[in-house]
């Protein structure tokens, strides 16, 4: 007896719709350079060597005196935190009536290679810090830091309690041999010293291989796939297109403080322990001593809730809380979670205080 | 004696070109020594990722043993298939051996720059131009001399804005 098989002609509708959308995709969608990802009005108000210091224009009228700064990643650009209108994390705080300032630490180059923690933490925070203070006429600010963008923000308010009123710790980096993603297993490997040494600064193009390793089928597979499913949903296609933009822009890291990250942070992790040090000075985790408000996401992938946490239980605040959210990395501050509960929670907490 | 076409040879770019060939030969030989370790590593990490390829289709075949027949199921085939692959393969790039033959490839590939620059700075030195470890003592000065200045222009800001209160 012949067994006979039979194929669902689903299938194959499904097979060559797919493909007239591959076929479509290049007449559906923008090119990269058509997709603006700065959505949010504002002015450049300095400018040191590639950073530069963003004050976005306020959407209804500031009801706290206290401005907040957000110390953006040095991985990829701070774009994501203003990707798109539905999704903007800096509109969304400036519906809320804040005054919001963003450090772009720019796009270093080779020159750029001794660049260190010191220069970004007591030179490019904190002259950041002080021009806030002269334009709004206020003794401290409120400052956020967001994943590795959240330790130099660490390093700054353990240093500069005096001008930290508030300090929002969003995914910071924090006890490297506590981090469980594969991050930090690569990092633990690295020849930091090297590396800096032959090629200077970090290139981009090792960091893209850092996040290729990062769930590679669900991201390098599924995500494509699902993308040429749905090219006729325009809102996913811009939303996606938006983020691919993002993704594929990562400046290089200075050598001197990739160097420093890797060996002070995840090899030796010195920063939770309190030996680390920054410039000549020592940071004591305990001198942080103002409310502070730490978000992790349970999903985090890059910076594992473990790597986090301890920063909670390290600092020397009385007035802090610790929120942990059922997202990943990035849907903690761009994604419809962000705009329901992550930003309103935050900006509830940061008016009692501003 | 030297005669005059002799002391035009000295100056010119052939002439350190060659007085540094010997360099350039000893880079090259150890650059193919580097590299059969280089292989070594290369070797070690598609090793792995196709050993945990083999386990992880292997994990796939036993969850569906039969031939997916609508679409409902070949989106369940797909997402077991995205999601055991994943795991293993997140399994590995977290494991020590990977790290470490990561590492070692890595280095080994660091390496190879390294003598690949030596060979550059030969050429460039040959006619007269900075090498990179000069260029990056002027960096380094560069950086020094900005830091410094930054240093005081801030302290000027923080005094300023003390004596104006």
């Amino acid at each position: 007896m012949q067994s006979e098989s039979r194929i669902d002609p689903k299938i194959i509708e499904e097979v060559l719709k797919f493909s007239k959308n591959v076929i479509d995709a290049p007449k559906l969608i923008s090119a990269p350079d058509e997709i603006n990802l700065e959505v949010t009005p504002h002015k450049v108000v300095q400018e040191i060597d590639k950073t530069r210091l963003l004050h976005y224009t306020p959407l209804v009228e500031t009801k706290y005196k206290t401005p907040l700064l957000i110390s953006y990643a040095l991985i990829n650009r701070y774009h994501i935190l203003d990707i798109h209108p539905q999704k903007s994390w800096v509109k969304n705080l400036l519906e809320q009536g804040f005054d919001v300032y963003m450090l772009d630490w720019g796009t270093p180059t080779s020159m750029d290679k001794y660049l260190d923690f010191d220069d970004y933490v007591n030179g490019y925070l904190d002259n950041s810090v002080e021009y806030i203070k002269n334009q709004t006429s206020v003794e401290k600010i409120s400052l956020q830091g967001y994943c590795t963008g959240a330790t130099i923000a660490t390093a700054y308010t353990a240093l500069h309690p005096e001008n930290v009123k508030n300090y929002v710790a969003t995914a910071p980096v924090i006890d490297g041999w506590k981090d469980t993603t594969v991050i930090s297993n690569l990092a633990k490997h690295m020849d930091a010293d090297k590396m800096v040494d032959i090629i200077g600064n970090m290139p981009p193009e090792f960091m893209y291989y850092c996040f290729s390793v990062l769930k590679p089928f669900e991201q390098g597979i599924e995500k494509y796939i699902k993308f040429f499913k749905n090219i006729d949903d325009k809102k996913y296609v811009d939303n996606f297109l938006r983020v691919e933009k993002w993704l594929g822009d990562t400046p290089p890291i200075p050598g001197e403080l990739f160097k420093q990250w890797i060996k002070d942070i995840y090899q030796k992790n010195l920063l939770i322990q309190n030996k680390m040090h920054v410039g000549d000075e020592l940071i004591n985790l305990k001198k942080i001593d103002m409310p502070m408000f730490t978000q992790v996401a349970v999903g985090d992938h890059l910076v594992s809730p473990e790597c986090s946490m301890p920063l909670h239980y390290a600092v020397g605040s009385k007035d802090k809380i610790l929120k942990i959210y059922p997202t990943g990395h990035v849907g903690m501050i761009a994604s419809s979670l962000s705009q329901k509960k992550v930003l309103p929670e935050m900006g509830t907490w940061l008016s009692e205080r501003s | 004696m030297s005669s005059k076409p002799q002391a035009l040879t000295s100056i010119g770019p052939m002439r350190a070109f060659a007085a540094n060939s010997k360099k350039i030969s000893v880079e090259l030989i150890e650059i193919n020594e580097k590299l059969f370790e280089f292989n070594k590593y290369m070797t070690e990490y598609y090793k792995q990722l196709s050993s945990v390829w083999g386990i992880a289709q292997k994990k796939v075949n036993q969850k569906v043993p039969e031939i997916p027949q609508d679409v409902e199921q070949i989106e369940a085939v797909k997402r077991i298939w995205i999601d055991i692959f994943d795991n293993d393969f997140t399994e590995l790039f977290d494991s020590e051996k990977f790290g470490d033959n990561y590492g070692n490839l890595v280095s080994k590939e660091l390496e190879l720059t390294k003598h690949w620059n030596n060979i550059t700075n030969v050429i460039l030195q040959s006619v007269n131009l900075p090498s990179k470890e000069e260029i990056d003592e002027v960096y380094k000065e560069i950086h020094s001399l900005k830091k410094r200045v930054s240093k005081l222009e801030l302290e000027l800001k923080k005094e300023k804005r003390k004596n104006a209160k």
